[in-house]
């Protein structure tokens, strides 16, 4: 799997067609497991989707005391595993995104995980496939780069020209997996 | 302290160490200086301390990740607190009578799942007990006359019983009553894991169906030896008798390395109301942005210092921490920063000036790759 997922939050227009495709998703419980929210309501109609970023060395399971969330071998972060989350909540303060969410009353957390009966054989997530704007993308690897490139031409036309301390302003929110 | 566990090569195996010598010196209290060692249980003696020596290298292993040692650090000075001693006493009750004797947030996950792991999970302890029991020679039955047992624990003679009374069979019948309570779980376990279709998206058969393919091997062994020696007059007893103890030691083996090993890791649900949230879904400390409460002070500060240890570094250019917002800011700030949004706008109808400064071309489908080529995306879009 080398397949990435690619949001651009300019592009939603907050219909949340993503949230009702991840409560359909296999093992997500009639839950929603992503967030569609206004920036900031009382200055603009901005929405944004947003999702899991499957962190390589992921802050939830680091300051997990059960050591219950657990990464496959794609490099997708799942929820934490039932049978160990102890309830304690840590996980969505350590999350530097906000993303994990928890149940009080099934006393367990769950987070996206990138509809993982799906993106395992390359199929693209729930929200990812519902998205009418294309704010949420599930492309290739490739495809992400050649985006990125034209972003950088884009603004080099503007007469902005990123520098390797800033670039990273430069490109659109992207991330997945890269297991090669 | 210090000074023992340099002549180990680790925490492990000096705390290894020290549970198989406390294990053999209680059998040897128990069963009066190895005077009467059940023979016939040796290998389940081998299996038990393989058992013990493989339960405590996972739970030292695991109580050093920092997580862990800052939440145990944190439970062992509230349990210190006198001002506390109320609010601990009755979170730890709690937590043993709701989570671990009734089970109650499982059975709120289904009532199919509740009963099959309550099964599951009594059945394991009850023959847990009374294996650990016989095997070490912690207990075992004397007879006093013809018609009288007594029950002799740790060397000290307790309860007396009718040899065929009610009580005696409950205890004789004790295995038998796991076991079945085992086979009813494990069965049931494993039709929800063979045909419910959420299960499988994550379920991974060498972890979560490898452990009850060996307890349905335990538990059908041994009820095979009761149906060998009630009702087939002991035929093929003493060859299931070794079947039966091939399987409860590879269970024994396995049991610490399996997914079974969130059994020593559940007592710690008792220090979530001990030291984070008295009352579930009550928080105290509000979000430094948007004031809504979040947390409570002692959890965020203990998220601070786990994260801080193993070096993420998510402080802010203001001195805060991530940490301290709410989920809902976090997650706002991290677009704001991203669409440039942080400063005011001009209007608020006026296009967002993103970061890039390219502004998304109308919210259908991406344009054909002809638009941004010069010369023919001029002629189209003029």
């Amino acid at each position: 799997m080398n397949k990435i997922m690619y949001l651009e939050f300019e592009r939603c227009i907050g219909c949340r067609a993503c949230q009702a495709a991840c409560r359909e998703c296999g093992d997500h419980d009639a839950k929603e497991r992503n967030y569609v929210e206004h920036v900031d309501f009382m200055e603009s109609r901005q929405t944004f989707p947003m999702m899991c970023m499957q962190c390589k060395d992921p802050a939830c399971a680091r300051v997990c005391p059960a050591n219950a969330i657990q990464i496959t071998e794609e490099g997708v972060v799942l929820s934490a595993s039932e049978e160990k989350c102890i309830g304690c909540r840590n996980c969505t303060f350590g999350c530097p995104f906000g993303i994990p969410k928890f149940d009080f009353e099934a006393n367990k957390m769950y987070k996206c995980d990138m509809c993982y009966d799906r993106s395992k054989h390359d199929i693209a997530p729930m929200c990812a496939s519902v998205c009418p704007s294309d704010a949420i993308r599930f492309i290739d690897f490739d495809e992400m780069q050649s985006l990125r490139r034209r972003r950088t031409q884009l603004n080099l036309v503007e007469g902005k020209k990123p520098t390797e301390q800033d670039k990273w302003k430069y490109v659109p929110e992207f991330f997945g997996v890269y297991s090669d | 302290m210090q000074q023992l566990e340099r002549s180990f090569y680790s925490k492990a195996s000096m705390y290894s160490f020290i549970v198989v010598m406390i294990l053999i010196f209680l059998m040897w209290i128990g069963t009066g200086q190895f005077s009467h060692v059940d023979i016939m249980l040796f290998g389940y003696v081998i299996g038990s301390l393989v058992f013990a020596i493989g339960i405590t290298v996972r739970m030292v292993s695991w109580s050093l990740r920092p997580a862990t040692q800052q939440m145990l650090k944190r439970s062992f000075v509230n349990m210190r607190n006198r001002k506390r001693k109320k609010r601990n006493i009755t979170s730890i009750l709690k937590t043993a009578v709701d989570n671990i004797v009734l089970q109650k947030f499982i059975f709120k996950r289904g009532i199919y799942r509740g009963i099959t792991h309550w099964l599951i999970a009594w059945g394991c302890l009850g023959s847990f007990a009374i294996t650990f029991g016989l095997t070490f020679g912690w207990m075992h039955f004397s007879l006093i006359d013809a018609e009288t047992y007594q029950m002799v624990v740790m060397g000290i003679p307790t309860i007396k019983m009718a040899a065929d009374g009610f009580l005696a069979q409950m205890i004789f019948e004790g295995l038998n009553i796991t076991a079945m309570m085992l086979l009813f779980g494990v069965l049931m376990a494993l039709i929800r894991r063979s045909t419910n279709k959420d299960v499988k998206v994550t379920q991974r058969p060498e972890f979560d169906l490898m452990p009850l393919y060996i307890l349905l091997a335990v538990t059908v062994t041994g009820l095979v030896l009761t149906v060998s020696y009630k009702f087939l007059g002991g035929w093929m007893h003493n060859y299931m008798a070794l079947i039966h103890q091939i399987t409860v030691v590879l269970f024994l083996v396995y049991f610490p390395f399996g997914k079974l090993f969130h059994l020593p890791i559940r007592p710690m649900a008792a220090g979530v109301p001990m030291n984070y949230q008295e009352e579930v879904q009550v928080d105290t400390r509000g979000c430094r942005r948007c004031n809504t409460p979040y947390s409570s002070d002692d959890q965020i500060a203990d998220v601070k210092e786990v994260l801080g240890l193993q070096s993420f570094d998510l402080q802010l250019a203001d001195g805060s921490y991530l940490s301290d917002y709410c989920p809902a800011c976090r997650r706002r700030m991290r677009v704001m920063k991203q669409l440039n949004l942080e400063s005011s706008l001009e209007s608020p109808y006026a296009p967002i000036q993103t970061m890039t400064d390219v502004q998304v071309p109308g919210f259908g489908s991406p344009r054909a790759d002809a638009y941004y080529d010069n010369s023919k995306g001029e002629k189209e879009n003029d």
